[in-house]
């Protein structure tokens, strides 16, 4: 085990605990350390995007391969930065336009097929009590209706259609308790990771140290 | 105030100090539980082993370090799985804060195994706006990505050649931890009808389980439980295994607590109404 | 095949008829509506419970003398969360302005950040007090998610507002920026279309406006007739569902399936 990693490992260990700190009460050390991240995370996204977006897409394109065509999405992604200026923001609506354009039309087709019609062909499920699939079959087209009409927003939520909201709201939040259920795993095991990372850094101090 | 209440009321930071011991104690004294796999890990999983030496699969690791912990064993033990098999891979990073961590991953386990960059493995890298660049993959990988990560033209890469979109690739696995896999499902799946199984965290896991059902992705790795259920399919590491003994002992932890906290509220409720 | 539908399917994919009849159905609901709307029929939406708690909190900053916070989430303005999002700032906006309430925005994308600017400053003016708007309290914070997260939860702790709006879309950083909002005693109401964010929002925040609600808050608030329109025609579209839902399930149950082999997309 190198000096450098220890190093790393410890600066990592040390940032770890000041941001473990503000579980206490807000400090200098996690005021540090969210300040540090704010910054890198930014120079590191504008490293990205030169080296991953500017350089291969248009810098290379043009000045080395002679792909002036390259300069045409450069001038309208240019246009963009327009909407900064009071005077000339009108300009950036052209380029705003023609990439809302291209989106819409790629997204809204695919969205309608994938989220919507395949959604709705799977769920026309066959309702019956001869075994327990059937059943299944029932609660899901229920959860479906009932949470479909508590999102229906053209009649006020009384009488049946009110109790079928209330069941729909209720079967909404069982969804969500699932969902949080799952989410408090994850944010253990995101915990204990970073518990078993400063039981690692201890051992490979420990081992640089003392040899054990 | 009385017990009920300072029940419901407890400082957070009981909790946490709490719960913190509860994660501690395994990691200081380790023991393994049992790992029980579900069908939709074992789809995936079977679908790599039914994979044949010189097949292609196309691995997208879409995550951040942030979410590392839960999802990077996956990553982990799928590339071990491939390279295990001679399965080659195209890999790509379209997380913005990915393409380090995944080429640190790459890196480690191409030499345990003895692969090289352009024969075994492919790596992309990342390029900025994640959904035109799967739009454009499955035109031709060379649109969004002429060279690979390393600066290597795609056509003088060995394996690249005559590999030109998603249509040479036997499957595609996505690992992520943001909405990536949302456009996955609807430009890879929905244009390309490209064979797709997906691995996210613990928090998106329940918002998939429609597409598992309706056929859109035949396989779903939730969190680190989906990962440790994969390590014990391919016996291809056990870190994500070894976490579920913490993740029982902070789980048994917390139910303790919520149960806590909702006697505290419905005694406390019913000692107001009488 | 014939010749004619030959050279057709270069263009024209037949598998997916059932998708632009559906997408059709959908459109001309929209546009429908959205006619009734801009005719001045009066289109009737219920009222969103959500805008009880949002008054709730401006009432509760104005009596303890405290900003309001009002993060609309970390997507740019190509996301529809982010549109409504703004769409509420405008409104919120204007409450607040009328009780002389500090309002703190900050900003996740760059170019969210003029578009917030204008709701704000379109809020002030519509309350009558355009001397008001301060452009230092819309700030841009960071691009990525935990370095936004951080900051926004400084801000928190540093500027104890009285109230926390949060609407936009959200991700791992929601229940972060709930629990610390919890923490500091402030009101809290959100609302967000992501469905795997709404469980933090319901249990660490005041009232939760969920998912489809947060777009029928702005519709509801703004009375444009675009999204009033937008909101009747998916509602029309909803029951369509749910009645094609309804007879395809019962012509399953009796084993016939070419109702619903129809909506297969090949």
């Amino acid at each position: 085990m190198d000096l450098g990693t220890i190093i790393w490992n410890t600066v990592a260990l040390f940032l770890t605990l000041c941001i473990f700190s503000f579980l206490y009460k807000d400090n200098p050390f996690y005021k540090f350390a969210e300040h540090l991240v704010v910054g890198v995370s930014a120079g590191y996204f504008a490293i990205i995007l030169y080296f991953n977006g500017f350089l291969p897409k248009v810098w290379e394109p043009v000045t080395q391969r002679g792909e002036w065509w390259y300069l045409l999405p450069t001038i309208l992604g240019m246009m963009t930065w327009a909407r900064f200026s009071k005077k000339w923001s009108w300009i950036s609506r052209f380029a705003i336009a023609f990439y809302m354009g291209i989106a819409v039309g790629v997204a809204i087709p695919l969205e309608m097929q994938q989220r919507v019609i395949k959604q709705l062909h799977a769920t026309m499920l066959p309702v019956h009590f001869t075994n327990i699939q059937g059943v299944w079959n029932l609660l899901i087209m229920l959860g479906v209706l009932c949470g479909l009409i508590y999102f229906f927003f053209s009649m006020g939520h009384k009488g049946v259609v009110g109790g079928a909201a209330r069941l729909g709201i209720w079967i909404l939040m069982i969804g969500f308790g699932a969902g949080f259920g799952l989410t408090v795993m994850g944010r253990i095991s995101l915990l204990a990771d970073r518990i078993t990372e400063i039981h690692n850094w201890y051992l490979m101090v420990t081992k640089a140290l003392w040899g054990f | 105030m009385n017990f009920y209440e300072r029940l419901m009321n407890l400082d957070r930071r009981w909790v946490y100090l709490v719960v913190g011991i509860a994660v501690i104690i395994p990691v200081l004294n380790p023991f393994r539980v049992p790992v029980y796999v579900t069908q939709e890990v074992k789809a995936i999983y079977d679908c790599v082993e039914s994979l044949e030496p010189g097949d292609i699969l196309f691995l997208a690791i879409d995550y951040d370090p942030q979410a590392m912990a839960e999802v990077h064993p996956m990553a982990k033990a799928i590339m071990r799985q491939c390279f295990a098999k001679d399965v080659k891979l195209i890999i790509s990073a379209l997380s913005q804060n990915g393409p380090g961590m995944a080429e640190q991953l790459i890196s480690e386990l191409s030499k345990e195994f003895g692969k090289k960059s352009g024969i075994d493995y492919c790596y992309l890298g990342y390029k900025p706006y994640f959904s035109i660049v799967i739009l454009g993959m499955g035109q031709n990988f060379r649109i969004p990505f002429p060279t690979d990560y390393y600066g290597v033209p795609l056509d003088s890469l060995p394996m690249m050649r005559g590999v030109q979109n998603y249509d040479d690739v036997k499957v595609v696995i996505d690992i992520s931890s943001g909405n990536i896999t949302d456009y996955w499902i609807i430009y890879g799946n929905g244009r390309y009808n490209v064979k797709l199984a997906v691995g996210v965290t613990g928090v998106m896991t329940a918002n998939y389980y429609p597409y598992l059902a309706s056929g859109q992705i035949f396989g779903l790795m939730g969190g680190l439980k989906g990962a440790s259920e994969y390590e014990v399919l391919s016996k291809q590491g056990d870190r994500a295994i070894k976490m579920m003994s913490i993740q029982t002992t902070a789980h048994i932890v917390i139910i303790l607590f919520i149960v806590a906290g909702n006697i505290g509220y419905f005694m406390s409720r019913k000692k107001k109404i009488k | 095949m014939s010749p004619i539908f030959f050279y057709l399917s270069f263009w024209f994919d037949f598998n997916r008829i059932n998708v632009l009849v559906i997408l059709g159905l959908f459109f001309a609901f929209v546009f429908y509506f959205i006619n009734q709307a801009k005719k001045g029929k009066s289109l009737f939406v219920r009222r969103i419970s959500g805008l009880d708690a949002i008054e709730e909190a401006v009432g509760r900053a104005t009596e303890m003398g405290k900003p309001i916070l009002y993060i609309s989430g970390i997507e740019d303005m190509d996301n529809l969360q982010t549109v409504a999002s703004m769409i509420i700032l405008g409104n919120v906006t204007e409450m607040v302005a009328r009780y002389d309430v500090p309002l703190l925005v900050p900003i996740c994308r760059p170019f969210v950040v003029p578009v917030a600017e204008e709701a704000v400053k379109q809020g002030y003016i519509k309350a009558g007090k355009p001397d008001a708007y301060d452009k230092n309290n819309i700030r841009y914070i960071s691009d990525e998610q935990f370095a936004y997260t951080a900051g926004v939860n400084g801000i928190m702790l540093r500027e104890r507002p009285a109230a926390n709006l949060m609407f936009g879309s959200f991700f791992a950083e929601s229940l972060i920026m709930a629990e610390t909002g919890f923490s500091t005693g402030a009101i809290q109401v959100a609302g967000t279309a992501n469905i795997h964010q709404l469980p933090f929002f319901v249990v660490a925040c005041d009232y939760t406006i969920i998912g489809e609600e947060l777009f029928a808050t702005s519709a509801y608030l703004s009375k444009e007739p675009k999204l009033l329109g937008s909101l009747k025609g998916s509602d029309l579209a909803k029951f369509l569902i749910m009645i094609i839902l309804i007879l395809g399930a019962l012509l399953e149950t009796f084993g016939i399936t070419e109702f619903s082999s129809w909506f297969f997309v090949r």
